[in-house]
């Protein structure tokens, strides 16, 4: 049993997994050619309700625990990690304001989740990836309003999101803590959406850069006191970073069930490869390090639904489970052998998305680091 | 409108069903799902309640496992579910079951006040495809039958439905209430979203048994049933013959041409 | 019921534009074996309109005694035909009705079997008298990988007899048999159903039933154009075209082509499957063909399991080269 979950929770996982099954896994394959949206699938996605499972029930949504949230992206990932990315980017967006936003802000934001949208964090800009302190887009007061300039890219669901959190600066003089967050509704005069992104993997997940030009926004749409957006990105990333990991172990869990599948009707001298030691030990390896790198994710969410102080085991569930889905995968392209090479075998594009799962989010060398420092407190 | 969609949960049917060691099929690590045929049927009766206003209530008859599916009903359009359970049904065939239905339909229409205006059932089973529920519950009930409807619209207070044919299709005006068997329309049931299915999972399912259906004991189960199976087999298989898989196209063509034309079958 | 006395097989021979339909013929076969063995006879019923032909050939394939219900009011299939059938089984007291599995023919049974109480099985694909007496009939069951033998408990008793199941015998020139009884009408009783409209969308007459060589593809054809060479293969070979699910619900080919259990049954001398990958719904439909011939791509797939010659290879390649081949043999 992968994740403790309860009876309902199964539920939803079989109906998530048939849903998967049915509509996402095989048609994801002419969208990973061509590089398209593909809108049909995420319009079923979004009449079926995945995007409001996390939104909390008093905001309409379905509030299910950490836990279950990541057996169902788990899902989604194994299907498809654009699919996965997709999802789970909304998410993201919405846990700033979730953290910081007033009651009407939560209000607005949840509401359009749970009415079937999307929804875009953008904090990465060209010159302040990992090093968010040298985000460069400002926010200006001009009376009772913020005028906005700068661009973000490599923004998830940006050309198609109903609202965007935008970290800008608004007193460059004061570095990360002249920081602030804000909500912006699509549509604000001024915000534009760059070209899709033409990416190695994830190609179901639409990115693409965000452009404020003299972007107007009242004071109202800001999340928090100016100067804590700096504060406001860091917890949101850290507490995505564990469902992160999730959508990697999807990833890992596919390529060993393809693994596994192709060794038993695979025959060479005289029997299934998966009769042979050498890809036994491989499979074994592979499983040990899905399994490892879940349970880490469910350590790391268990944390953080009980209040605990969960950054390292975020990282270290992140960090690891985007390792090994490239591990997990390039072993299943081996195993598949030349077939596993080509196009025509589903792991060769499993090797393209595991590898963004080691970069966004927090490098996994910035995961390091965050998980060094806690170690090296620790050792006091 | 007040409908009502019988359900009869099977084994999956995209997986293929072998004989155990006792001669009986291997059915017990087959996922139990709700009858293809009766989700089309639910599907229906959902969108004509959409368009007409009224209330589902989905009923099987089986053990308690089968509301298992009857959640599933609840989730995608059902508003209420009953479950029947009898050991004493236990191998009813064909006309008991209609027997047992009819009876069933008049308990929950008793319990909800109501009298049933359109029953629907799947065309046929993809367990024991006999097809012969739906009309012989018809027949029980007294009222008329439209088979293999892919299509239905009011007209008053009859239902014009649309028959699929060999040939193509009849367009047949029946009288409420009646009984419509269902084949595969031109869409697929809807999934259930997050929010129905929790939301069915809570609704409560009753029970209905042979003392509040009222089934005379003589008419039901595999004794008193007309059909008897005496024994069950698997079709006798057909031998594999060759399979040419050579190097180049060339070569495996050239070896399957001179099979074929030494068997002389052009 | 109170039915007592019944005895003999009533062969219920559902008609179209005049002409029998070849499973009320082949039904014929078995029904006059287990007569023969019972002592009794075989008796064929026509309900429809312009019905002199079809009495004739039923009376050529061995029909004891033939009873016609020949009427304007009947020459579609409604439910009216069920309320004759029901009047006649009363009347006439047979033992066993066979019906074809027909659509109309699986529509009529559960209602006549409703209206008199009687035990019904569908889709009799082999049948032979037990020890006691009673004909144990098998019938498919979960997609054809399980058969069951039944015996019913009640008589009459009625059976629908899948096309295919048996062969027709040898037709003999005969004068119609002296018990021939012509009803003009019959009492319908309560009516509940009104045919306002009937509209024929397959009007090619696809006879994969009788046809000697079928040519079949699936899924794995790609697409309406590449479709066009299964039926060029077809051609070349004077077959007929056969198809599974995918490529009638995408509308490559029409309904009337489909094979398998949701089609029709077919058993014909050669039978070439071109990307089909085998699944249960369409084997149960084609595995009596005397020679079956795959190709796929996929060299695991299960037709290959069935097929007496399996080509693993592009259907885009063998195709046309079997066509250019085929082509020089006839020549």
């Amino acid at each position: 049993m992968a994740y403790i979950i309860s009876d309902e929770a199964k539920d939803l996982l079989a109906d998530v997994k048939k849903f998967c099954d049915k509509e996402v896994r095989q048609q994801c394959k002419e969208y990973d050619i061509s590089g398209e949206f593909p809108k049909e699938i995420y319009d079923k996605a979004l009449e079926i309700g995945l995007s409001a499972i996390e939104v909390p029930q008093q905001y309409g949504g379905l509030g299910l625990d950490h836990i279950t949230c990541a057996a169902l992206f788990e899902e989604m990932a194994k299907a498809d990690a654009g699919f996965y990315t997709t999802m789970s980017a909304s998410f993201l967006a919405l846990t700033p304001v979730l953290l910081v936003g007033t009651e009407e802000q939560k209000k607005w934001a949840c509401n359009k989740l749970v009415e079937g949208g999307y929804a875009s964090f953008g904090l990465t800009e060209p010159m302040a990836g990992s090093d968010a302190s040298n985000v460069k887009t400002t926010a200006v007061k001009d009376g009772d309003d913020y005028i906005l300039n700068g661009r973000k890219c490599f923004i998830t669901n940006a050309p198609v999101a109903d609202f965007y959190v935008i970290i800008a600066s608004t007193n460059k003089s004061k570095g990360v803590a002249g920081l602030s967050a804000f909500l912006v509704p699509k549509g604000t005069k001024g915000l534009s959406t760059g070209k899709h992104e033409n990416k190695m993997g994830i190609r179901t997940s639409i990115t693409s850069d965000v452009i404020m030009e003299d972007m107007r926004i009242p004071q109202s749409a800001r999340l928090g006191r100016e100067g804590t957006g700096f504060i406001t990105a860091m917890k949101t990333l850290d507490m995505s970073r564990a469902y992160v990991g999730c959508g990697a172990v999807g990833i890992a869990q596919r390529a060993l069930e393809e693994a596994v599948e192709y060794s038993k009707t695979r025959v060479t001298f005289g029997k299934p490869i998966c009769q042979h030691e050498a890809i036994q030990f491989m499979i074994a390896d592979m499983d040990i390090k899905t399994e490892t790198a879940r349970q880490m994710v469910a350590h790391a969410l268990t944390l953080q639904q009980n209040g605990k102080p969960f950054s390292r085991e975020s990282a270290i569930a992140k960090c690891y489970a985007g390792d090994i889905a490239v591990e997990v995968a390039l072993d299943a392209i081996q195993i598949l052998g030349g077939y596993g090479y080509s196009k025509e075998y589903p792991v060769e594009k499993l090797l393209r998305d595991a590898k963004i799962f080691q970069i966004y989010e927090g490098t996994n060398q910035i995961q390091r680091a965050v998980i060094a420092k806690a170690a090296m407190r620790m050792r006091k | 409108m007040e409908i009502l969609v019988c359900v009869k949960q099977v084994p999956d049917d995209s997986v293929k069903v072998v004989l155990n060691g006792s001669g009986q099929p291997a059915i017990d690590k087959i996922a139990p799902v709700a009858n293809a045929f009766d989700t089309y049927a639910l599907e229906m009766a959902a969108r004509f309640k959409e368009a007409n206003g009224g209330t589902i209530t989905a009923v099987s008859i089986g053990p308690d496992e089968f509301k298992t599916s009857l959640k599933n009903c609840l989730a995608v359009g059902a508003d209420k579910a009953y479950v029947v359970t009898d050991a004493s049904y236990d191998g009813s065939d064909s006309l008991a079951t209609a027997y047992v239905l009819s009876k069933a339909v008049a308990k929950i229409e008793e319990l909800e006040g109501v009298k049933f205006d359109i029953i629907f059932c799947g065309k046929e089973t993809t367990d024991s495809t006999t097809a012969l529920v739906g009309p012989e519950l018809a027949e029980k009930l007294g009222v008329g039958v439209v088979t293999c409807v892919t299509e239905l619209a009011l007209n008053g207070d009859k239902i014009d439905a649309k028959q699929e044919t060999e040939e193509g299709y009849n367009t047949i005006e029946v009288a409420m209430p009646a009984v419509l068997t269902i084949n595969k329309p031109h869409y697929d049931p809807r999934y259930p979203t997050m929010k129905s299915k929790m939301a069915a999972r809570r609704k409560q399912i009753p029970t209905l048994t042979s003392a509040d259906l009222g089934t005379d004991a003589s008419l039901v189960g595999a004794a008193n049933s007309a059909v008897k199976t005496i024994s069950l087999s698997e079709p006798t298989k057909k031998q594999a013959g060759i399979k040419i898989n050579e190097k180049t196209f060339e070569e495996t063509f050239a070896k399957a041409m001179a099979v074929m034309t030494e068997a002389k079958i052009f | 019921m109170s039915l007592t006395d019944c005895k003999g097989i009533m062969v219920v021979i559902e008609t179209a534009d005049g002409a029998a339909k070849s499973v009320g013929l082949e039904m014929l076969t078995p029904a006059k074996e287990i007569a023969s063995a019972k002592g009794t006879d075989v008796t064929a019923v026509m309900i429809g309109e312009g019905l002199e032909d079809a009495a004739k050939q039923a009376a050529s394939y061995g029909a004891d005694k033939i009873i016609t219900v020949d009427n304007n009011d009947l020459k579609a299939y409604s439910e009216k035909h069920a309320a004759v059938l029901k009047e006649l089984i009363e009347k006439y007291k047979p033992e066993t009705v066979l019906i074809g599995a027909t659509q109309n023919g699986k529509d009529i049974a559960p209602i006549v079997a409703g209206k008199l109480g009687l035990g019904c099985v569908t889709d009799v694909v082999s049948m032979k008298l037990g020890d006691d007496g009673k004909i144990v009939f098998t019938c498919p069951m979960y997609s054809g990988n399980i058969l069951s033998d039944n015996v019913i408990d009640t008589v009459p008793q009625i059976a629908t007899v899948r096309g295919g199941s048996f062969k027709k015998g040898e037709p003999k020139d005969v004068e119609l048999p002296e018990e021939v009884v012509i009803a003009e009408s019959m009492p319908y009783g309560d009516i509940k159903t009104t045919i306002k409209e009937t509209v024929k969308e397959i009007s090619e007459a696809v006879n994969l039933e009788d046809a000697q060589v079928i040519v079949s593809g699936g899924r794995g054809m790609g697409s309406a154009e590449n479709f066009k060479l299964v039926e060029e293969l077809a051609n070349v070979l004077g077959g007929v075209v056969g198809a599974t699910r995918a490529p009638v619900e995408d509308g490559w080919i029409s309904r009337a082509h489909q094979i398998g259990q949701s089609g029709k049954i077919v058993a014909p001398k050669l039978y070439i499957a071109c990307g089909i990958s085998g699944a249960t719904q369409h084997v149960t439909g084609m595995v009596g063909s005397d020679y079956i011939v795959a190709i796929n791509k996929d060299e695991d797939a299960p037709i290959f399991d069935i097929a007496n010659v399996g080509i693993v290879g592009n259907v885009m390649q063998v195709i046309p080269a079997m066509i250019e081949e085929i082509k020089k043999l006839k020549a």
